[in-house]
């Protein structure tokens, strides 16, 4: 029948269109992604080869190919690439970052960095999950809209899990902490960086209840286990995972020993003064706080329970406000005497 | 950046070396302002707030409060585990009970008022001569759509709002709010979507815009995309149909308004069942994320501002929402009048399409006419019982609802509805997509299509999936054919 033909043919105009129609057929749609995967790849691996060389462990591109999930051939490939734009040198079977090289890393890390403490702070995103979020963000910014995120943030210095953040020259904030695992048995400790990678490891650390700022110490370490307490809860960490937490230590005596509590763990209808925001509680979670007056030296008392215990109501300057035990959690008190 | 200068012009004659001009002054601040730290922020909102405690310290006397006993007196009252969440579904019922008991003689009075002024109307047309289908299109389809939408809706309305913005006024919402929060944080929402839902329930466009009480804009579009499962007053006619025709009639004529009150709050809780349920899935789906900062002020009890309760209840509210509600029901009326006068073959275009939509209708348990009574009333939900009843009676216009034996006869007697039926059309008037003002309105609340279609996908999805699947469990259980 004629109109088959008639149908075949529109078909096959229809499908030479859709691969080769100028700007939008599936040929450029192709070239395309695969250049902007290219330059992902050459970010990802830009910032593996800074994490080595900070570790001055030598890397080849064998195992830099292996690090990215990738075929040798595409590895080398991506390294050839890499120093045709004069971001990496060899010498031997490793591999160097040049000046410039260095350069691009510290932008992208600066990127990375600022994102995850965007998503952390200001679209309040679990912190088990900003790091691949910010991972898929980090390409597509560019250099000024890096600074205004930091300018928008107020000039952040570290990321949420307590990295440093490079300033705009790839410039680092000094950092002087060391691993738990080389850290002295009952010594008072703040924890001021739990390492993201690999993610398995840090979301035992999360899930054991650990965050930054927490005053800790080592109550116990075996070939198994490393036991710790901030003074209320025990945590277990396996000797690889505590390799993870990274510590100071402490600058002046701790808040628990100054009879500090959260919050959330004042007895009901007990008086308090506010000391101080949790270190943790940061963006638009400590905006909304301050707004609200629960500033340091204010008054605030437990004043209505909820039948299901949370949230609790407090009185503050005279008004009542109800606050999730989460959000109570991060306000540090210090129980008053009177009534 | 202006570059004026600084310096007065006397200054200038004598420091004319030094010119310091606001382009270098904001430049220098630019400079020194990443070396500010991070905690600047709360260091000045520490210093405002000591700076206004000193202030309030020297100008403020305060004399011993009464009102603080008393207030948590209540307080302790509204938010204790025994009487608190049924005193919240007491207080619930009886606003119902006020509204539809209250809602009734003026509704009445109003319907006869503005349909015999369309008799007029229509009398005067044909004493001027002019042909039917202009008299017919005119008053009987675009002014009965309005007449009907203003009768039903305003009396309701101006009940409803007035005694919520009382209990706003008071205090109470914001008690509901964090009695009702552990259900919301659950669910992975915030405790003030409580407050958009109560909202919701005198108009859904109306809950939409009140969802901007919640700062967190993931936990803000939750509220949104869930409104709809709270039945605005708009839905309520359909609801207190099937109530009155379906659960009254079996209690003695004094009991039957608080029968009809009580089955209302049996929807609502199974639409605020299923506002959390989708709430959920959303928070662990679309809009992944933990519950985040929650903080609610609740207020000290305030005796009700009465003016400014009639202004804001009654113009803001009411009378916003019903001339919205007046924009699309009169085209709508127009529509209907239009599918109910022009005949194809010998049968309405209504009973056509009413036709063409039994099979789909039938296998989600309602049938084709009250689909089509749906899609006419996307507009504005009030007139599903009247488009509906319309085509069951094979008139050429909406009809005024009859006697409920009448009622009873027409819907079970001629067109085969059973038990299921009237669930599912419950089930499909709580669980249906928004009316095109309320969809308008996240449209332009969100600024996105995207989240405007989400919107209408959702809920009618989740509206044909809940009655597909109630009406295969009573076919498969032998319950009806």
């Amino acid at each position: 029948m004629e109109w088959v033909t008639f149908v075949e043919v529109l078909l096959v105009v229809f499908t030479v269109s859709v691969i080769f129609f100028s700007g939008r057929g599936v040929i450029v749609q192709m070239r395309r992604w695969r250049a902007t995967s290219e330059r992902q790849r050459i970010e990802d691996a830009l910032k593996l080869l800074l994490d080595y060389q900070w570790q001055q462990r030598p890397i080849s591109a064998r195992m830099l190919a292996a690090d990215l999930r990738l075929s040798d051939t595409a590895g080398l490939r991506l390294v050839n690439i890499m120093q045709r734009q004069g971001l990496l040198e060899t010498r031997g079977s490793d591999l160097q970052l040049t000046t410039e090289g260095q350069r691009a890393a510290l932008q992208m890390m600066r990127a990375h960095r600022l994102l995850e403490r965007y998503l952390a702070t200001e679209a309040r995103m679990p912190l088990t999950k900003v790091h691949r979020e910010a991972h898929r963000l980090e390409h597509t910014l560019s250099p000024a809209e890096v600074d205004r995120l930091e300018a928008d943030l107020g000039y952040p210095r570290r990321d949420p899990h307590g990295d440093p953040i490079p300033g705009p020259a790839g410039e680092m904030p000094s950092m002087q902490a060391s691993a738990l695992t080389a850290w002295e048995l009952n010594k008072p400790a703040k924890i001021v960086h739990l390492e993201d990678e690999p993610p398995l490891a840090y979301a035992q650390i999360l899930a054991e209840g650990l965050r930054l700022g927490q005053e800790i110490r080592i109550l116990e370490i075996t070939p198994q286990r490393y036991v710790l307490t901030d003074g209320d809860n025990e945590y277990r960490l396996a000797p690889a995972v505590a390799a993870n937490v990274f510590v100071e230590a402490l600058p002046e005596p701790s808040a628990a020993a100054n009879g500090l509590v959260p919050l959330k763990a004042l007895a009901h209808r007990q008086k308090a003064e506010i000391v101080a925001l949790d270190d943790a509680c940061q963006g638009f979670t400590r905006r909304r706080f301050l707004d609200l007056g629960l500033t340091p030296g204010t008054v605030i008392f437990p004043e209505l329970l909820n039948s299901f215990g949370d949230p609790r109501a407090y009185r503050v300057r005279g008004t009542l406000i109800a606050l999730r035990d989460e959000q109570a959690s991060q306000i540090w008190v210090r129980p008053l005497n009177a009534q | 950046m202006t570059e004026a200068s600084l310096t007065s012009a006397s200054d200038d004659s004598r420091h004319s070396t030094s010119r310091l001009t606001v382009k270098d002054l904001l430049s220098s601040a630019e400079a020194l302002r990443p070396t500010l730290g991070e905690h600047f922020r709360d260091e000045l909102v520490n210093s405002l707030y000591r700076e206004a405690e000193s202030i309030a310290r020297r100008a403020v006397r305060q004399k011993d409060d009464h009102h603080y006993d008393l207030d948590q007196k209540i307080d302790r009252l509204v938010t204790s585990p025994i009487f608190g969440l049924p005193l919240m579904l007491l207080l619930l019922a009886a606003v119902f009970w006020v509204t539809i008991v209250g809602a009734n003689i003026p509704s009445q009075m109003l319907a006869n008022a503005l349909f015999s002024l369309e008799e007029q109307g229509v009398a005067a047309f044909n004493w001027l001569g002019l042909p039917w289908w202009i008299t017919g299109f005119l008053w009987n389809g675009v002014f009965r759509g309005l007449a009907w939408v203003v009768s039903v809706m305003l009396p309701p309305m101006a009940i409803f709002f007035p005694i919520f913005t009382i209990l706003e006024d008071l205090g109470y919402l914001p008690r509901v709010a964090f009695n009702l929060d552990f259900l919301f944080k659950k669910a992975g929402a915030h405790g003030k979507q409580s407050l958009s839902m109560a909202m919701g329930f005198g108009c859904n466009a109306a809950g939409v815009i009140s969802t901007r009480v919640i700062d967190s804009p993931r936990e803000r579009l939750i509220a949104i995309l869930t409104n709809n499962f709270v039945p605005c007053n708009g839905r309520f006619p359909t609801l207190i149909m099937l109530a009155t025709v379906f659960v009254a009639a079996a209690f003695p004529p004094a009991l039957a308004s608080f029968a009809a009150a009580g089955s209302v709050v049996l929807v609502v809780m199974i639409g605020a069942f299923f506002t959390l349920a989708v709430s959920w899935a959303l928070s662990r789906t679309i809009l992944k994320g933990e519950a985040s900062a929650f903080t609610l002020e609740l207020p000290p009890y305030r005796v009700p501002n009465i003016g400014r309760i009639l202004y804001t209840s009654l113009i803001d509210r009411t009378f916003f929402v019903l001339m919205r509600a007046v924009m699309t029901a009169a085209p709508a009326g127009a529509v209907i009048w239009v599918l109910g006068n022009l005949s194809v073959n010998g049968m309405s275009l209504a009973a056509h399409i009413a036709n063409f939509l039994n099979p789909l209708g039938v296998l989600i348990g309602l049938d084709g006419v009250i689909l089509l009574a749906y899609i006419i009333a996307i507009p504005a939900n009030e007139i599903v019982v009247p488009t509906m009843l319309m085509v069951y009676m094979g008139a050429g216009m909406m009809t005024e609802s009859p006697d409920h034996n009448f009622l009873y006869h027409l819907l079970v007697g001629q067109h085969g509805w059973t038990l299921l039926t009237a669930v599912n059309l419950m089930l499909f008037s709580l669980l249906h997509n928004p009316c095109a003002t309320t969809i308008l309105t996240i449209y332009k609340e969100t600024n996105s299509k995207k989240w405007a279609i989400m919107s209408v996908v959702i809920t009618l999805g989740l509206a044909f999936l809940i009655t597909f699947l109630t009406a295969s469990l009573a076919r498969l259980a032998g319950w009806v054919s």
